[in-house]
């Protein structure tokens, strides 16, 4: 029993040390291979917004903010 | 007078419109009347001469286009192979999956009501204790049993998810237990691979094939008939099983790298097959686990303590692995191994 936790900890350990050695070295596509030139819209978005109502906040807003985790496809 | 004046400019005014539409109408019923014609056209047609796909593939095995990002991939437009895959993994992969998995469940049944579970036999050395696994191969034991389970389960959703989960729980809870088990499958991948690199290491010398292995499986492994067949600390079977694992974990540890890193080692095409390969092994690693774990556990009394405290009773070992007993009593009683080696034989 024993030998089951500390097998079942040093997993789920090792997969968190996974994750964030993963996320330090991975980044979204169209942060990765963005050009230098003009970008009117956050991607994801457009400018009458989703829903044609100018609200153009979009779900990779935060994310271009980094307040939350990243979300990886 | 001047009503009379306005008539007469409109009835010409009428004749002259009907003679005008006439005219318009002349070439059309000419066209329908008259014979289809041979005479070659210097015109260009279009749509025969445009750009088709066919003609496009002639000059490679994909069509892509010319794009000013710098991910050069994007360009790709269309690439065929990736309908094959996609008809493979939508249509075939679940077919086999199941097939794979059901049936091995539907063969150990069979095996367990026919053959029923394998009973301890025992001697006067019933009771007492002898270690078969110590602390850290109990541990990179159930590391990667651990690990493998949440990868069997996470892997079976990307083939039945949709099909029998999705319709169960709704498709809001079903994405958001997706998510976690892509995470799941993709962060536990790591420590499953570095248990698969222990268990190689710590039990490779014991799972080398020879002889003796020959001897066992011609009497069965003791499945077929009565009494049991001479076995080293693994036997036959078992050794299959390391090797399979090894095999196996190694295969599965590198494809699922080149869909982790995309695009580092292998392009599109190379992708697709890697994914089609990982998911044939899985499923086929799936089904082979299912009955160790039934032989561990279920399928034979006594064998789940080997992996559950590290102890084994005397009388089961003598049983199952007869030249190991042998062979780690004579080792133990000679003296100094005993304080290095927990394997008393009492």
């Amino acid at each position: 029993m024993k030998a089951f936790a500390v097998a079942v900890i040093c997993a789920v350990a090792i997969g968190i040390a996974a994750s964030y050695i993963l996320s330090s070295s991975q980044r979204f596509a169209w942060q990765a291979f963005s050009t230098s030139s003009a970008r009117v819209s956050q991607p994801g978005t457009n400018l009458v917004g989703p829903r044609w109502t100018g609200d153009a906040t979009g779900p990779h807003d935060a994310v271009a903010g980094e307040t939350t985790a990243p979300k990886r496809s | 007078m001047r009503r009379q004046t306005t008539r007469i400019r409109t009835f010409v005014a009428a004749a002259m419109l009907a003679g005008f539409a006439g005219t318009a109408a002349l070439p059309a019923l000419a066209q329908q009347s008259a014979p289809p014609t041979t005479t070659p056209t210097t015109a260009p047609n279009p749509t025969a001469d445009s750009v088709n796909e066919d003609m496009l593939f002639k000059q490679g095995p994909k069509i892509g286009g010319r794009i000013s990002i710098p991910d050069q991939k994007a360009a790709n437009l269309i690439q065929p192979q990736g309908r094959e895959w996609r008809g493979f993994h939508e249509t075939w992969m679940p077919w086999i999956g199941a097939a794979a998995i059901l049936g091995m469940v539907a063969l150990l049944g069979l095996f367990y009501f026919t053959r029923g579970r394998i009973r301890m036999e025992h001697s006067e050395e019933s009771g007492r204790k002898i270690l078969r696994f110590n602390g850290f191969e109990r541990f990179t034991h159930w590391m990667t049993a651990t690990c493998f389970i949440i990868l069997a389960l996470s892997g079976l959703n990307y083939i039945f998810g949709k099909r029998l989960l999705m319709p169960v729980i709704g498709p809001d809870a079903f994405a958001t237990l997706s998510q976690w088990a892509k995470y799941a499958h993709v962060y536990l991948a790591w420590p499953f691979m570095l248990g698969i690199v222990f268990m190689f290491v710590v039990w490779l010398r014991d799972n080398i094939p020879n002889r003796i292995d020959l001897q066992w499986i011609k009497a069965g492994g003791g499945f077929i008939g009565k009494g049991h067949p001479h076995a080293e600390r693994f036997n036959a079977g078992q050794k299959v099983v390391f090797w399979m694992v090894a095999g196996f974990g190694t295969a599965m540890g590198v494809t699922g790298l080149m869909m982790l890193f995309p695009f580092a080692a292998t392009d599109i095409n190379g992708m697709q097959i890697m994914q089609g390969i990982h998911s044939l092994i899985g499923v086929a690693f799936i089904a082979a686990i299912l009955a160790h774990i039934y032989i561990g556990s279920l399928g034979m009394e006594g064998a789940y303590d080997a992996m559950g405290s590290g102890k084994v009773d005397l009388a089961w070992a003598r049983a199952h692995h007869d030249l190991w007993v042998e062979k780690e009593q004579a080792r133990t009683a000679s003296g100094p191994q005993l304080r290095t080696h927990h394997a008393p034989a009492e």
